[in-house]
């Protein structure tokens, strides 16, 4: 899920933080530059984890600023696919399921890698949100906000930004997650309680909950 | 800007959360303080509800060394530290062809390793918190009725 990343990059050093101690005011700058950003087949930046080396420090004609060249590594996140993560669930539709991390929203879990056999029931005629459903055992399972959802990442792709954006379309992620949840133990978590004892003890919790909910 | 190693070593949850507790990354309100950027807290929000939130180096070290003897890749070993399978079928996605690979006594073995070595996750010492919540909430309630009354 998380990777360092080596990267040398070459900065101006704003005059004001000259007056800090050269590797603080460096790693302020990274910040400032890297962080929560998606570099290209990167991945998202978390943090700057190290500096590993500061070097130059020339003042280029014209300018107010001495350049140096860094060399550090930043944390970032990059989720390989086959890995099994758990988010929350952002907003569901008729073309899917939308999940977040928090830190992290573009991950969506198209039609096709849902459970099946599935169901969408739409909230209103009107509305296109709803709740996916689904259908085991003559039993239905709804995947709604209230666990958290085990996914299995199925593809990382970086789009490149586009020169013109059409009015009224979603906003451009640099980023794109697609998930999956059709396998067992996928899913929200409270749809795998585990062994017969567990099992057990999901059931109670589940009457438990139904129990509140008719209060 | 140049990338000289794209992959320069993969990190388990926990060294990402310990990185953030080292910069002063916590619960308490006063986070303003930390040297900690907004986008920082978000990976910490998420990462203390996981599993990470109570492994140590040594928990992660013994689990490394107990886990040798079974034929598991990298990548599936970093993602059963993060996940912390507390039962077979929360293994069964996380190892690649796991049913042909591993018999079910192996899986049954690593399950027990993984819950050997980590702690319970918060999750299962959640009910008493609630309860805990409830009571002080209703105690508060009682509290709140005299004054109401009077």
């Amino acid at each position: 899920m998380f990777y360092l990343s080596k990267i040398e990059h070459t900065l101006p050093l704003p005059a004001p933080q000259l007056a800090r101690p050269i590797q603080e005011a460096i790693h302020t700058q990274l910040e400032k530059l890297f962080l929560d950003k998606v570099i290209a087949n990167l991945g998202l930046c978390v943090s700057v984890y190290d500096i590993k080396s500061i070097e130059g420090g020339f003042i280029y004609p014209g300018e107010g600023a001495p350049t140096y060249t860094v060399v550090f590594n930043l944390i970032m996140f990059r989720p390989f696919v086959g890995e099994i993560m758990t988010a929350k669930l952002l907003s569901s539709d008729a073309d899917g399921l939308r999940l977040s991390l928090g830190f992290f929203d573009d991950i969506y879990v198209p039609l096709q890698h849902l459970p099946s056999p599935n169901e969408f029931k739409a909230e209103s005629t009107k509305s296109t949100k709803g709740t996916w459903y689904w259908n085991y055992d003559e039993q239905s399972f709804p995947i709604d906000d209230s666990d958290v959802i085990k996914f299995r990442i199925q593809n990382v792709t970086y789009p490149s930004i586009p020169l013109e954006q059409p009015k009224e379309s979603k906003p451009f992620a640099p980023m794109l997650v697609t998930g999956s949840i059709d396998y067992d133990g996928l899913g929200p978590v409270s749809w795998w309680p585990g062994q017969e004892q567990d099992a057990e003890e999901g059931e109670e919790a589940q009457e438990e909950e139904e129990a509140a909910a008719e209060e | 800007m140049k990338i000289l190693e794209a992959n320069n070593g993969a990190l388990t949850n926990f060294e990402v959360l310990d990185f953030l507790r080292a910069k002063g990354a916590s619960r308490d309100p006063t986070r303003v303080l930390a040297k900690v950027a907004q986008s920082e807290y978000k990976v910490y929000d998420y990462l203390v509800d996981t599993a990470a939130c109570d492994q140590t180096r040594e928990s992660i070290n013994e689990f490394l060394k107990s886990v040798k003897s079974y034929d598991l890749a990298k990548a599936e070993i970093l993602n059963l530290i993060n996940m912390r399978p507390a039962n077979i079928v929360e293994i069964f996605p996380i190892i690649e062809s796991c049913d042909t690979r591993f018999s079910d006594e192996e899986l049954t073995e690593i399950v027990e390793i993984v819950k050997k070595t980590f702690p319970p996750p918060p999750e299962e010492s959640k009910p008493e918190d609630a309860n805990s919540a409830e009571e002080t909430k209703s105690s508060g309630e009682e509290g709140g009725e005299p004054m109401e009354r009077s």
